[in-house]
């Protein structure tokens, strides 16, 4: 088995080639630029000459991190993110388990997977202007509400409000990516062999017990992706953010991201902290991401074996079928 | 297994033959520029600026030069990043003519971009005659002169700014709606907004406020700063910028205003008055009129909401509010075809010329919209009356309000300062944090985010 | 009869939820299809209204009234979105492909750096692609937009995660005896199976290259090379005038493609084409 394999290992770098290649001509160039420059003194348009910061390589990331606007950015973002992933991965993987459920057909699923997904294709530029048109001040549908239930007796300002602004957000972002999720979970599900569901039913395994003990274990390589690019979508947040409040009130939905836009484009064009930024953002991602890694690697890898084992069994028990 | 590898090497060969098919058609579509090189190409962020070129081109057929627009909107932030990167590479694709706009065009005329400017002389234009001629608004020259004294911007519009109020309300509460006499009760040229509040109780008694929120009354106060906000490379908040905290504070405790924020939807009710409570007027130059106040008014002619019943006065202090500037590229090897077309559009006061065209509403035919122009001498010949106004003569106060602009209290990073700037002042009006926490926090911004010094 | 009776009751729970999630999904969609009706000032003053007006004829008069043509903008925008999907579903399976499939030394190394890839931060690696693509005159090319899709990490990410559980190495090894090539076992046999993972993140591909309006807007500056989305930025040229009816028209035809593609592709994620379909 062993040496068999080693001999099929060359297709293993041929399927990678166009990666590679892709990669190499497209993303390298910029990648190394943004790697550098961090540690230059290049800021403005059109500047040739850029120094490296030879006697202290790293002022422009001790600049960045003593920057209190970035710190301020940093924690928005964690808790932007944190508080928009636990309930949009909660309502997904509660969609997700309805929907595949084999054993109560949900009347018009086709129907509301479709339409789930659908608020993450309006762009976001479009979404940003609806929800700022909803929450205006002091003419706006929201609080022609509030006024007509009562709840106020003058117009509210609702978006000056930091703690407001960043519920909005938050609601934005759970409200564009729950679909995504679900449709994410519901393709992991379905991926999963159905003899394994019958099997469960079979030792009489109630639908919560089914969820839990076979659900859940077998999609935990695609729970791992969602964790990881929900990571990674999340400390990068910048759409919603920019374009909804453009970071205000008083930097209350300001993300890193948009941090990092602002010290590029926003007047002085410095373009070397930025780039400090983008690398400091890089590692804290690649440190989290490593330890989501591991916390599911172990049971990841003896998971993947096992679910290969069982598919293969229940595969050969299919064959016998089918034959 | 050489059936897999042929499938590898087919596959490879596809990709190869998509990168050699770009090469090809890019060296196709280049070719025909470098060697004819009769082509200009022009970049703005509206079809605004191509339209008076095509004009021009059809006005002069033996022109011989044909015009490549690009136009990148500015709203969505990426017309400068591409324009930079064009300007930056040169070569046949970079653009010859390019526009910018108020809120950037320091950059491009006096900043960071100003290395990529051809200085208007270097294209055959005899720029000090032609200003004096065609008495050009000096706040756009101003603006439109680098570091190194020389001219290489200047625009067609001017942008002067003036108060625009309602004449039933001014005559319910003075009994007239005479320009003059609202002048006086507004305070308008006197340099100081006492006056201004004096109104705005007379007003409030009536149950009117003065102006639809503090975002009108910005620019009038940004422009009547004696320095702008960055001197010698520090943050400098000027005293008369300062005021505007107190400013806010006032129309906001007193109610002044129905506090709005410009562009959004219950600024856009009063201007239809239909707000909170009537409010009187706006500050705006003639754009506002033509493009903002005339279609929300709730109708197209006299007696239909509130059109027609407008008239505009001095303000109480000088100040421009937008316009476009014209710009050409120094490496452009096309300089004198470019200088005609610059010249035509920014300086030549005939009746030819863009701008009588543009003053009259009749460039692209009769009965366009009118507006305020660059050039002194073409207004004087020309009608400004507008219906609009209840038939007044728009150009009687924005000539003098062009006049009264200032254009040397800016700089490139004003459009990201005013952001900040007028967060904090909403902080500290909307009750959310004091005085002194507004402007500890604004120069904290500042400093975070621009390579500026905060003392 | 109480497991029947929690089943009722259960199935109410998930329709009350469904049906409140529905209308908070569409009702951005009725507003823009409503507000692509209304006149400018109409929606300067209200910019959201539930019923429609009666400017849609003289919205698409503006619309159709600008130097630009949207069936250009149609078919650029969809040379693109299809080009960077097909190259990106496919070269991510093949690559994943190459990491779940075979043994080979560098293979945990390339997973690393393909994660490493993904998550570099966008905002200032674009300057650097801006610069590259400016500086070899390349800019209004559209393979430029859809040649880099072949290296498209997050989808390669998934494929893996996905490919794990779902291909079984017995499968292949009896193709394998069966004498097939490995390129060929790829195409028929893991291609196939694959495919609601396929259809799930081409839709996604398809969808964020067919509404991405950054990079285009800075790369293409021909007006023959304009997507349906720089066409819709460009109707709202600068905030002094802005045809917002227009802006909502054009927003409307720009989701409505999207809308078709996601009912087509949709169909092999709500049925599944589980592994249940290799045993036929």
């Amino acid at each position: 088995m062993q040496t068999k394999k080693f001999s099929y290992a060359k297709w293993g770098y041929i399927f990678s080639i166009p990666f590679v290649v892709a990669f190499l001509i497209f993303s390298l160039y910029p990648i190394i630029y943004t790697a550098v420059i961090g540690f230059t003194d290049l800021k403005g348009l059109g500047m040739t000459d850029i120094h490296f910061l030879t006697d202290d390589p790293f002022r422009n990331f001790k600049t960045v991190l003593s920057n209190p606007s970035f710190q301020t950015a940093f924690q928005n973002t964690v808790v932007m993110w944190v508080l928009n992933f636990i309930p949009q991965l909660g309502l997904a993987l509660l969609l997700a388990a309805w929907f595949t459920d084999k054993r109560s057909y949900v009347k018009g699923q086709g129907f509301f997977k479709v339409v789930f997904y659908m608020p993450n294709i309006i762009t976001a530029a479009t979404v940003a202007i609806l929800f700022k048109a909803l929450f205006d001040y002091p003419m706006s549908p929201m609080n022609d509400l509030v006024i007509s239930l009562g709840l106020a007796d003058k117009p509210i300002q609702f978006l000056i409000s930091k703690n407001v602004a960043r519920a909005i957000v938050i609601f934005i972002q759970f409200w564009m990516w729950y679909g995504y999720t679900m449709v994410v979970l519901t393709s992991g599900i379905l991926g999963i062999s159905p003899e394994i569901f019958e099997a469960a039913v079979v030792d009489g395994a109630n639908r919560w017990q089914t969820f839990w003990y076979v659900t859940i274990p077998n999609i935990k390589t695609i729970l791992l992706f969602t964790f990881i690019t929900s990571l990674i979508g999340g400390l990068n947040m910048f759409d919603i953010p920019k374009l909804f409040l453009l970071g205000g009130p008083d930097n209350a939905t300001m993300t890193t991201s948009v941090f990092i836009y602002n010290q590029a484009f926003s007047g002085s064009y410095l373009y070397n902290r930025a780039a400090a930024a983008s690398m400091i953002m890089f590692v804290i991602i690649v440190f989290l991401s490593s330890i989501l890694f591991y916390l599911l690697r172990d049971k990841d890898e003896a998971q993947m074996k096992k679910a290969s084992r069982r598919r293969a069994k229940a595969e050969k028990v299919a064959v016998k079928g089918g034959k | 297994m050489s059936k897999r590898l042929m499938a590898m090497v087919l596959c490879l060969c596809m990709i190869a033959c998509l990168f050699a098919g770009c090469g090809s058609s890019e060296s196709d579509t280049a070719a025909p520029a470098q060697p004819e090189d009769n082509v200009i190409n022009l970049w703005a962020f509206t079809d605004e600026v191509p339209k008076m070129i095509e004009k021009y081109l059809a006005d002069h057929p033996d022109f011989g030069y044909e015009v490549k627009t690009t136009i990148i909107a500015t709203t969505d932030g990426a017309y400068q990043p591409a324009l930079d990167q064009a300007l930056a590479a040169g070569g046949a694709d970079a653009p010859d003519i390019y526009c910018a706009e108020a809120a950037f065009v320091l950059k491009y005329a006096q900043g960071d971009a100003s290395q990529y400017a051809a200085a208007y002389e270097d294209l055959g234009i005899d720029v000090a005659a032609k200003i004096e001629e065609a008495d050009i608004a000096q706040y756009t020259v101003d603006i439109g002169t680098n570091p190194d004294g020389k001219v290489v911007a200047l625009g067609y519009q001017a942008t002067g700014g003036a108060f625009i109020y309602r004449r039933s309300i001014a005559k319910d509460v003075w009994g007239t709606d005479d320009p003059a006499v609202i002048k006086e009760k507004v305070g308008g040229g006197s340099g100081s907004w006492d006056q201004f509040f004096v109104a705005a109780e007379e007003l409030k008694a009536k149950g009117y406020g003065i102006i639809s929120g503090d975002g009108d009354l910005w620019h009038a106060v940004e422009n009547s700063s004696d320095s702008g906000w960055i001197v010698d490379g520090k943050l400098n908040i000027d005293p008369k910028r300062e005021e505007f905290l107190d400013l806010s504070m006032k129309l906001k405790e007193n109610g002044y205003h129905n506090d709005t924020q410009d562009w959004q939807d219950a600024w856009f009710a009063d201007m239809k008055g239909v707000g909170e409570k009537p409010i009187f007027g706006f500050f705006g130059p003639a754009w506002l009129i033509n493009y903002t106040l005339a279609p929300n008014c709730g109708g197209s002619a006299v007696g239909e909401g509130t059109y027609g019943d407008w008239a505009i006065c001095e303000s109480p202090i000088g100040f421009f509010w937008g316009g476009t500037w014209i710009l050409a590229n120094k490496d452009t090897d096309k300089a004198e075809a470019v200088g005609d077309i610059i010249e035509w559009i920014t300086l030549d006061s005939s009746d030819t010329g863009l701008q009588y065209g543009w003053a009259n509403g009749n460039l692209y035919g009769d009965g366009g919209t009118k507006d305020c122009v660059g050039s002194g001498t073409v207004m004087a010949k020309s009608d400004g009356t507008v219906e609009f106004l209840g038939g007044q003569n728009m150009f009687d106060v924005f000539v003098p309000a062009n006049a009264f602009a200032n254009g040397k209290n800016l700089t490139q990073y004003d459009e990201t300062i005013n952001t900040y700037w007028r967060d904090q002042v909403r902080q500290y009006t909307s009750g959310q944090k004091t005085r002194d926490q507004a402007l500890a926090d604004f120069k904290q911004q500042v400093a975070d985010n621009l390579d500026v010094i905060v003392e | 009869m109480s497991e029947k009776r929690s089943d009722q009751g259960m199935k109410i729970c998930i329709y009350v939820v469904c049906v409140f999630l529905t209308i908070l999904s569409l009702f951005p969609f009725w507003i823009m299809f409503m507000n692509a009706t209304r006149s400018t000032t109409e929606i300067q003053q209200h910019a959201i209204s539930f019923v429609p007006s009666t400017y849609l004829l003289s919205n698409l008069k503006i619309l159709l009234g600008k130097s630009f043509d949207p069936m250009v903008g149609f078919m650029n925008s969809l040379t693109i979105a299809a080009g960077s999907t097909v190259l990106s579903a496919y070269f991510s399976t093949l690559t994943a492909y190459a990491l779940v499939v075979y043994e080979w030394r560098l293979k945990k190394p390339f997973f690393s750096f393909i994660m490493a890839v993904m998550m570099i931060p966008a905002q200032v690696t674009m300057i650097g692609f801006y610069q590259m693509v400016y500086r070899i005159g390349m800019t209004n090319n559209l393979s430029m937009l859809i040649l880099p899709a072949i290296a498209s990490p997050s989808i390669v990410f998934f494929m893996r995660q996905y490919m794990y559980p779902a291909l079984s190495m017995e499968i292949i090894q009896s193709a394998r005896i069966d004498g097939a090539g490995e390129f060929r076992i790829f195409n028929t046999i893991a291609l196939p199976i694959m495919k609601p993972a396929i259809a799930t993140q081409a839709i996604f591909s398809f969808v964020s290259s067919w509404n991405n309006l950054f990079t285009p807007l800075v790369l293409l500056t021909d007006q023959e090379k304009y997507t349906l989305p720089i066409m819709v930025s460009l109707l709202r040229g600068d905030i002094y005038k802005t045809e917002y009816g227009s802006v909502y028209l054009g927003l409307s035809m720009t989701v409505l493609p999207l809308i078709v593609v996601y009912l087509l592709l949709s169909k092999y994620i709500i049925a599944g084409v589980a592994l249940g379909s290799v045993k036929g």
